[in-house]
């Protein structure tokens, strides 16, 4: 195998390839986390011009403005906002996934829960189309042709130089010679590629000693021989057929065109068609109706509002508070969401469905399988966003329940109290939950390649010579 | 002569069985891309008009409120579909749809369909129509191709054709053609469907900035395939073995589809980076709270008028102060929304040049600018809307604030308008621009389109007349 430049040309293709990709992987983590650094330091500076501003206004030296930090209505919507932040994992440099794409930071306020989870990121959408030349792109569509490269003509070269018959006639059988050929060429190109991951993370600064960091890779690794022994198996199965090199390659190369070009976008084509996305802009709609039409009731849903919440009527006096503009945008804020909340869950079951469509669909791919599986392990897949948001969801509903006390109570910010605002603590999930998702994807990909070796080795027991 | 060989070829190819199978199998591909992109143009065109129309009974059946509390009522516009979406929808997914347009605030377009429909699958692109023309045709034309010169002279009847005296060029342009019809034959279906999907469709007033757009899209492409034929017979021609051309054509077809785009794309963005969101708006936040020179200019118009009218106090002025000094923080706004999302704007429109110098690597490159530049799918045209948005805006807070002028109220006093006011601002209009405007943006991607042809038709012209048999 080493007598061909071919393959040492292939190979050092297949390492300029992983080093730029794991340095745009590690250069798009680090801008997140330069990202994340710089929220959480404005955040900082805020709150400390904020208490000093409480400070100066109640000394005196400064008149109290508009939006006063004393006040609770103003500091829980636009002055005291914390971010919830979700960090890349340590390994969110081998995929960039979604992250691009979805928020990885929110801006928490007492917003309803719809305008706080509406946020960008600021990216080119020309950008977003293209996609980005990452580790997993590397291990999804050239990973394969490197293996369909080295493995084409594993029996057919022997054949056209004349030399399978001297195989043949060997004590040893075909199966084991082309097997163990076969082994040698998969375990090489697999470990290669690992390897030169690992190189390059290594040189790029990424600290690869942490438990957490070595429990991903391992994962991520089996992801990789998964994919690779997919590929091999396909390799084998055409490759027993006993046709010529260029008949095999022509055969492997339009596999790999079918499987990893076109079956993802026609999957996607053929989902989004039949079961499309629920409308975003029919929930819009009904909310825009319901904020005109509550805009209008402000008293009437004061007294409803304090007829559904008899446990904040005790801490104030009720006809002080009639007037209080603050406890009448919070009456009016429920009332919306309240008759909007249908539309929405609505909108979540569709898209739930959608989703479960799409997840079913992706089992026909062995490319969706492996970039699902890349992404869960570098953790910029669509689970952990959504673990993300949910968590969003709990704090958002705590920060406007502890505001919404403070205005009816009409409760004063005093620098102590800002201090003890909670923040979001970002929980991730267990890596069991990735471990058990990427299993699945694992076994797929890892059956399908046993099952094409093993057909394939059983042809080559009546393997002839034309 | 050529026609003969010409005739030659096509017959070869459709009695091919892998020809028949890619083909079949590319024509269904294309035909489904369109059915599924008409589908989709239909729904959602349907949808932004019912809610734009929705939007305008919303605002005019506000009920009676002080006119500002209108402006921050404010309405949702919609940006339109445009009708050659149905064969491209370029950046359309990863753009926001709807922007809202209220007082005080130059709001981003929310809801980006790909956001929404986040997963993995989705990533890899949906099938359009743009797809197949400009990645799978391109794989067709390698495999009727890249046995044209090697492998015939690999059979021996490379010899014997040109023995009988016909010239290599004539040799090389009876197969350029023949290619040419075979593709045609696969095109054909999906060009009926395609005119047949998109006639009905077409609103009126529009018709002819469509016909303009669509003529060009097809030439682009015309041009496009009219470049891997070239470079396929050329490389066929040049290539000792038929499988050292296979593998050559399907390395650049590798590199322009998969490579070019990203390594470019990734090229822009290291040369003219964004600020994150959070940059974005600590600088928006300063200047937009960097109030300094409107206090000033409003105490100049305060003292101003206090001289004219010859009055003390605000509740004395027979205009409404309130109404001006509104109307001034908003302009304050409009510079400083104007400044930063101009920026950002331009850097992504930098990124997208440096994207469209990848064309002298990448035809493919060049032909997708060109194409999502006439669909109408593309950032400029994003922009475009944005600034007709904008200026509604701006129009709708201006009526209000006008309103407020004409009707100086004391303290304590409430002034309400209603629908009488409503009705005054006009409904939201929008009018796409021209092909003319589209591909101003793309004049790079034209040029560079160009040179491959040229640089193809003459790199075959001269492999062919070398060529070994």
């Amino acid at each position: 195998m080493s007598a061909e430049n071919t393959p040492w040309l292939i190979l050092l293709v297949l390492a300029l390839a992983v080093g730029y990709a794991v340095a745009n992987g590690i250069r798009w983590v680090a801008f997140q986390q330069t990202t994340l650094q710089r929220a959480f330091d404005e955040e900082a500076r805020r709150y400390a011009g904020l208490k000093q501003q409480v400070i100066d206004i109640d000394t005196g030296r400064q008149r109290a403005p508009f939006n006063d930090p004393r006040m609770p209505a103003a500091a829980g919507r636009v002055l005291a906002w914390r971010y919830a932040a979700m960090p890349p994992t340590p390994l969110a440099a081998v995929s960039i996934g979604q992250s691009d794409l979805v928020p990885y930071y929110f801006k928490v306020s007492t917003a309803p829960k719809e305008s706080v989870l509406t946020t960008n990121e600021i990216e080119n959408p020309h950008r977003l189309l293209s996609g980005r030349f990452d580790l997993s792109f590397v291990v999804i569509y050239l990973f394969p042709l490197l293996i369909i490269a080295l493995g084409y003509n594993v029996i057919s070269a022997e054949h056209e130089q004349g030399t399978l018959a001297l195989l043949l006639s060997q004590p040893v059988p075909l199966r084991t010679i082309i097997t163990a050929k076969v082994a040698v060429r998969a375990g090489l190109v697999i470990a290669l590629v690992i390897l030169f991951s690992l190189l390059a993370m290594v040189v790029g600064g990424v600290r690869l000693t942490s438990a957490e960091i070595i429990e991903r890779l391992v994962i991520w690794a089996g992801v990789v021989l998964a994919y690779g022994a997919f590929w091999f198996g396909a390799v084998v199965l055409v490759a027993s057929a006993g046709r010529s090199s260029a008949t095999n390659a022509l055969a492997l190369s339009s596999l790999w065109l079918t499987l990893v070009v076109v079956l993802p976008s026609t999957l996607n084509m053929l989902v989004s068609s039949l079961s499309p996305m629920p409308s975003r802009v029919d929930m819009l709609a009904a909310l825009r109706v319901a904020t005109r039409e509550t805009n209008g009731k402000g008293d009437q849903l004061l007294a409803k509002y304090y007829g559904d919440h008899p446990e904040l009527v005790a801490l104030s006096d009720v006809e002080k508070v009639q007037s209080d503009v603050a406890v009448t945008q919070l009456a009016i804020e429920e009332e919306i969401e309240r008759r909007v909340r249908p539309v929405v869950e609505r909108y979540d079951v569709q898209l739930a469905r959608q989703q479960s469509a799409v997840d079913r669909f992706g089992l026909l791919s062995p490319a969706i399988l492996a970039q699902d599986a890349l992404n869960d392990v570098a953790g910029t897949g669509s689970a952990r966003y959504r673990h993300f948001v949910s968590l969003v969801e709990d704090y958002h509903e705590g920060w406007q329940a502890l505001f919404a006390s403070m205005i009816v109570s009409k409760q004063k910010l005093t620098p102590d109290v800002y201090d003890d605002l909670p923040r979001f603590a970002y929980r991730e999930e267990p890596l069991r939950s990735v471990m058990t998702r990427v299993a699945a994807a694992i076994a797929i990909l890892v059956a399908a390649g046993v099952t094409f070796a093993l057909t394939g080795v059983a042809r080559l027991r009546n393997y002839r010579i034309s | 002569m050529i026609t003969r060989i010409a005739k030659k070829e096509m017959t070869e190819m459709f009695r091919d069985g892998r020809f028949q199978l890619a083909a079949a199998i590319v024509g269904i591909l294309l035909v489904a891309s369109l059915g599924a992109g008409w589908k989709q143009y239909q729904d959602l065109k349907t949808e932004h008009e019912t809610a734009q129309r929705a939007e305008r009974v919303n605002w005019l059946t506000q009920e009676r409120k002080n006119p500002h509390q209108g402006a921050h009522y404010g309405v949702y516009a919609f940006k339109p579909k445009s009708q050659l979406s149905v064969v491209d929808t370029g950046v359309d997914p990863y753009l926001g749809s709807a922007v809202y347009l209220e007082a005080h605030k130059q709001n981003e377009f929310r809801f980006r369909p790909a956001q929404d429909a986040s997963t993995s699958i989705q990533r890899f692109g949906e099938l359009t129509a743009a797809v197949v023309l400009q990645v799978l045709i391109p794989l067709l034309i390698t495999l009727l191709t890249f046995s044209a010169f090697a492998g015939e002279r690999e059979q021996g009847t490379l010899r014997q054709v040109i023995s009988l005296g016909v010239s290599r060029r004539q040799l090389a342009a009876g197969k350029a053609l023949g290619i040419a019809g075979a593709l045609a034959a696969v095109l054909l279906p999906a060009t009926v469907v395609g005119v047949a999907a998109l006639a009905p469709t077409s609103t009126t007033g529009l018709l002819a900035v469509d016909v303009s757009r669509a003529s060009l899209m097809v030439a682009a492409y015309v041009v496009y395939f009219a470049v891997f034929i070239a470079v396929s017979l050329a490389v066929s021609a040049w290539a000792p073995s038929s499988r050292f051309a296979l593998i050559a054509v399907f390395a650049f077809w590798m590199v322009n589809g998969l490579i070019a785009t990203r390594a470019f794309s990734d090229l822009g963005s290291y040369l003219h980076p964004t600020p994150s969101a959070v940059e974005f708006d600590a600088a928006l936040q300063r200047d937009l709270a960097d109030t300094k020179a409107l206090d000033a200019k409003l105490d100049a118009i305060k003292a101003g008028l206090f001289t004219r009218y010859g009055v003390h106090t605000l509740d004395d002025l027979p205009v409404n102060f309130r109404a001006i000094s509104l109307q001034e923080a908003e302009e304050h706004g409009y510079a400083v929304f104007e400044k930063h999302f101009g920026q950002v704007f331009d850097r992504f429109e930098s990124q997208n040049g440096v994207y469209q110098w990848g064309g002298a690597v990448s035809p493919l490159i060049a032909v997708r600018s060109i194409s999502m530049g006439l669909a109408g799918t593309d950032f400029a045209h994003h922009r475009h809307f944005t600034v007709a948005a904008e200026n509604y805006r701006r129009t709708i807070i201006r009526y209000m604030n006008d309103d407020i002028l004409v009707h100086p109220t004391r303290s304590g006093e409430e002034y309400l308008a209603g629908r009488e006011l409503w009705q005054q601002v006009p409904e939201f209009q929008y009018e796409a621009p021209g092909a003319a405007w589209a591909l101003s943006h793309y004049i790079s991607s034209v040029t560079l389109l160009g040179a491959w042809l040229v640089a193809a038709v003459v790199a075959a012209a001269i492999a062919a007349q070398r060529v070994d048999v």
